[in-house]
C-alpha cells in the first residue's frame, strides 16, 4: 500500500524557495537540514482499488520522480460508506490525511461541518493548474460559501456501452459510429424492440439488482432529463410525483430484460455478447474491452426526454481539515495535486474522463477508444442533490436503490415506488445535519 | 543491594506460603489475579464503550466530532420510538429470528437423532453436518449469490428441470427473509447438531435399558426419555439461537444490503447506517440501548419458559 514511498526516503533534498520563505513558521521540522524524512512524506488517502489503484499508483511514483523532493504515502481504503466513516473520524480527530479523494457529491455532508480546508487556487496556478482549465459544472459545485474545497480529478458519469456490430444492424447508429438519437421514450422503446428482433437477444440491460447505487443513477439520469421540480431545500421534500412515477415506468420497460439482473449478471451478459447495450458507469470500460475489443462502443447517456443529461460523479481531491496545517507542507501538497489532476490523460486510460479540459481536447486522447466518444458526458453532469444525506456511497443512494427495485422488477407499481421514495427522502430531510 | 533484597525475597516468601498450603483461605486472592486480564480487557473494551455508548445516546454526538456532548435528555429516545424505520428493521429481526431459530432447534435434532440412531460412518455424518459451519461469511455469500441467481443459479434450474417456474430468491420482498434463513440455517446448523449429538451420547444407557424391558417402542423412548433427557441442552440451543438471530447482520448486508425495499433490513443494519453512514452517533446509540432493552425482555423471558418445569 505505502510501497511507493519507501523508494526515495532519504533521497530528498530542500523543498525549494517555498521553503525558505516558510521556514520561520516550521518549528524544527526539518526541511531545511535538506533531507526529507518519511514524516515528510505527503500522506494521501484514496478509495482506487484494482486496475484504478495501480494507475494512481503510477502515476503518484511519476510525479515524485519529476518533482525531487515530493514524497507520497498513499493509504489505499475500501470504497464506500467505510471510506467516509474512517475520513470523518480522522478530520474530526485531529489526524487528518494531508490530501484525499473524496466523491464531489459528498462535500455537501464535509464542507459546512469544517471537515475540510479550501484550497488555495493562487498556489494551484502557480503549479500550472487554472480553474478555467478544469470541468466548469465541477469546479461550480466544488464551492462553499465561495470557496473551492473541493480539486475535481476526473467526472464519472453514468453512460451507455454498445456492440457496434449489432446496433449497425439494427439501423440505430448514425454514418460516424455514433448512437441514433431518440425522439422520445416511446421511441426509444420501439427502438429496443427491433434492436431485440434483429440480433434474436435481449435489449439493453441494467445490473440493479440489489444494488447500492444503479438503480438511483437511472432514475436520477431520466429525471434530470426532464427538469422537472426535485427540491431538497426546504423542511420537506418538492418532487414532481407525476414525473418522477412515468419516469419509474419508462425505466422499468427500457430495462424489462434485466428485471433480475444483478451488476456482475448484467456486465456479464453484455461483454459475452447477450446483450448488445448496457446502462453503466464508465469505469466498467475495462471489463467490457477485453472481450469486445474493437466492438466495444460507447456514448453519453442518450437524451430520451428534454435535455441531456447523465448521473455523475467526480473523484476530487480535498484537504481534510487540520489544526495547525504545516505551511510548507500545504505547499508541497497543492504541488502533488496540482500535478496529479494535470496527469489526467494518463488517468483517462481507466476510463474515467479527466476534469481538466486540455487533456481532454488533446489529439492523445482522442484515440481513446472508445473514452472519446462518451467525452460529450463530461458536459451534461447530472450530479446527486447538494444535501448533506445524499452522494456516492451514502444511505441515501441504497435507500432510493431499495424503493426503486419492485418497480423495476414489477413486483410494484411506478407509483408506489414514488411514494416510498419521497416518505424516505422526507424521513432524511427531517433529521438534523451531523456535520 | 543484598541488605535490601534479603528481607524483599522473605516477605514474598512469607506472603506466598500459605497460599500454597491453605488453599481455601487465598483462593480468592489468586482467583482475581488469573481473572485480572481477562477483567482488564472486559472493562476496557466492553464495560467502558457501554457506558460511553449509554452516555451518547443522551447526547446529540455526531461522528464528525460536532455536536459533542450536547445533552439532550430523552430527545433521542423519544425519536426513536416514533421512527418507523426503528420499528420496521426491529420487526425484519424478529421476523429473520422466528424464521431461523425454529429450524435451527428442529433440523439439528432431527440431523442429530438420525445420525446418533445407528447410522454407519458417524464421523462421516459429523463432518460433513459440521463442514458449512466452518466457512467464513463471505465465502457463504458467494456460493449462495450463484446458487439463487435468478436466470444461471443452480436452484432455479433444478426448478426449471422439473418444470416449475423459477423464483426471484433475493429481489422479491415475499420471499428474500426466507432466502437468507434458508442460507443461515445451512450455514450454522451443525454447530446445533454438534451440541444435541453430544447431549445424546450423554443420555445413560441403562435408561433405554430398562425402558426396553418395560416394552417401550422406539416411539415410546424418543417421547418418554430422549426427548426429556435433551431438554437442557434445548433450552440453551434456542437461547443461543435467537441470541445469534437478533444479531443477524453480516449475511443480510452482503446477500440483500437489506433490500428488497427494505425487506430484509435488520435493526443492526439501521443501527449501522444510523452512526457510520450518517454520522449520527448520539441517535444511533439510542437506537442500540432500545434493541438491547427488547433482547434483554427476550431472553428473560426465553429463560423462564425454558426453566418452567424443571424445579
Amino acid at each position: 500500500m505505502s510501497g511507493l514511498s519507501r523508494r526515495g526516503l532519504l533521497r530528498g533534498a530542500v523543498y525549494g524557495a517555498g521553503a525558505a520563505v516558510t521556514a520561520s513558521a516550521l518549528s524544527g521540522c526539518g526541511s531545511l537540514a535538506g533531507s526529507v524524512t518519511s514524516a515528510d512524506d505527503i500522506q494521501y488517502w484514496t478509495l482506487f482499488t484494482g486496475p484504478d489503484g495501480v494507475l494512481m499508483k503510477t502515476i503518484t511514483g511519476g510525479i515524485e520522480k519529476r518533482v525531487p523532493g515530493l514524497k507520497v504515502r498513499t493509504t489505499v481504503l475500501d470504497w464506500g460508506p467505510p471510506y467516509y466513516t474512517k475520513l470523518a473520524m480522522a478530520s474530526a480527530g485531529g489526524r487528518a490525511p494531508d490530501v484525499a479523494i473524496m466523491h464531489l457529491t459528498r462535500l455537501a455532508g464535509y464542507a459546512p461541518g469544517g471537515l475540510l480546508d479550501p484550497w488555495d487556487t493562487d498556489l494551484l496556478a502557480e503549479y500550472g493548474l487554472k480553474q478555467e482549465d478544469l470541468n466548469s459544472t465541477l469546479v461550480k459545485r466544488s464551492l462553499y460559501q465561495g470557496a473551492p474545497y473541493a480539486i475535481p480529478l476526473d467526472t464519472h458519469p453514468f453512460i451507455v456501452f454498445f456492440d457496434r456490430d449489432v446496433l449497425d444492424k439494427a439501423d440505430l447508429l448514425t454514418t460516424d459510429g455514433q448512437l441514433m438519437p431518440f425522439e422520445s421514450p416511446q421511441h426509444a422503446l420501439e427502438m429496443m424492440d427491433k434492436l431485440r428482433r434483429s440480433g434474436g437477444k435481449l435489449g439493453p440491460v441494467l445490473g440493479h439488482v440489489n444494488d447500492a447505487a444503479m438503480g438511483w443513477r437511472m432514475f436520477w439520469t431520466l429525471f434530470s432529463q426532464t427538469g422537472a421540480t426535485f427540491d431538497l431545500t426546504g423542511k420537506r421534500a418538492e418532487i414532481d410525483e407525476d414525473t418522477a412515477v412515468e419516469v419509474v415506468r419508462f425505466m422499468a420497460d427500457l430495462t424489462r430484460d434485466s428485471r433480475t439482473m444483478d451488476l456482475q449478471t448484467a456486465n456479464a451478459a453484455f461483454a459475452t455478447g447477450r446483450s448488445p447495450l448496457i446502462f453503466a458507469g464508465e469505469w466498467d470500460m475495462a471489463t467490457f474491452k477485453p472481450t469486445l475489443k474493437d466492438r466495444l462502443g460507447g456514448s453519453p447517456f442518450p437524451t430520451f426526454y428534454d435535455r441531456p443529461a447523465g448521473a455523475a460523479d467526480s473523484h476530487s481531491l480535498v484537504l481534510p481539515h487540520q489544526d495547525n496545517p504545516d505551511p510548507e507542507r500545504r505547499r508541497r501538497t497543492h504541488r502533488f495535486v496540482a500535478e496529479l489532476v494535470k496527469s489526467g490523460l494518463t488517468w483517462a486510460s481507466a476510463g474515467h474522463i479527466p476534469a481538466y479540459t486540455p487533456a481532454v481536447s488533446s489529439s492523445a486522447y482522442a484515440r481513446l477508444s472508445p473514452q472519446s466518444q462518451y467525452a460529450g458526458a463530461a458536459k451534461q453532469l447530472a450530479l446527486d442533490p447538494p444535501v448533506w444525506f445524499a452522494g456516492s456511497g451514502s444511505d441515501f443512494q441504497t435507500r432510493m436503490c431499495q424503493a426503486l427495485d419492485p418497480a423495476f422488477a414489477g413486483s410494484s407499481s411506478a407509483a408506489s415506488a414514488v411514494r416510498t421514495m419521497i416518505s424516505q427522502i422526507n424521513t432524511l430531510m427531517a433529521q438534523p445535519n451531523p456535520a | 543491594m543484598a541488605s535490601v533484597s534479603t528481607p524483599a525475597r522473605q516477605v514474598a516468601a512469607g506472603s506466598r506460603r500459605p497460599a500454597a498450603t491453605d488453599r481455601s483461605r487465598s483462593s480468592g486472592g489468586t482467583g482475581w489475579l488469573f481473572a485480572t486480564p481477562f477483567l482488564v480487557f472486559f472493562t476496557l473494551f466492553l464495560i467502558v464503550p457501554l457506558g460511553i455508548g449509554l452516555w451518547m445516546s443522551f447526547t446529540n454526538s455526531s461522528l464528525t466530532g460536532h455536536g459533542d456532548g450536547t445533552f439532550v435528555g430523552l430527545d433521542n429516545y423519544t425519536e426513536a420510538l416514533g421512527d418507523s424505520q426503528v420499528w420496521e428493521t426491529l420487526g425484519n429481526t424478529v421476523w429473520f429470528t422466528v424464521l431461523s431459530t425454529v429450524p435451527l432447534v428442529v433440523v439439528a435434532l432431527v440431523m442429530a437423532l438420525l445420525v446418533y440412531t445407528g447410522m454407519p460412518g458417524q464421523w462421516l455424518w459429523r463432518l460433513a453436518f459440521f463442514a458449512s459451519h466452518l466457512l467464513p461469511v463471505a465465502v457463504v455469500y458467494q456460493i449462495w449469490s450463484m446458487l439463487y441467481q435468478p436466470d444461471r443459479g443452480m436452484l432455479n434450474g433444478l426448478l426449471q428441470a422439473v418444470g416449475l417456474d423459477g423464483v426471484t430468491w433475493l429481489t422479491d420482498e415475499k420471499v428474500a427473509m426466507w432466502s437468507i434463513a434458508l442460507v443461515t440455517l445451512w450455514w450454522t446448523v451443525g454447530f446445533n447438531f454438534l451440541l444435541y449429538l453430544a447431549a445424546l451420547q450423554a443420555i445413560p444407557d441403562h435408561l433405554y435399558e430398562a425402558a426396553a424391558l418395560d416394552g417401550a417402542g422406539a416411539w415410546r423412548r424418543l417421547w418418554s426419555i430422549t426427548l426429556p433427557q435433551l431438554r437442557r441442552t434445548t433450552g440453551l440451543i434456542a437461547v443461543l439461537q435467537v441470541m445469534a438471530s437478533l444479531k443477524v447482520f453480516d449475511q443480510i448486508y452482503l446477500l440483500t444490503k437489506g433490500g428488497p425495499n427494505g425487506s430484509t433490513r435488520p435493526i443492526l443494519e439501521y443501527i449501522y447506517d444510523t452512526g457510520f453512514t450518517n454520522y449520527r452517533l448520539g441517535y444511533a446509540s439510542a437506537v442500540s440501548y432500545v434493541f438491547f432493552a427488547v433482547i434483554i425482555i427476550l431472553s428473560i423471558a426465553q429463560l423462564k419458559i425454558f426453566s418452567r418445569g424443571e424445579d
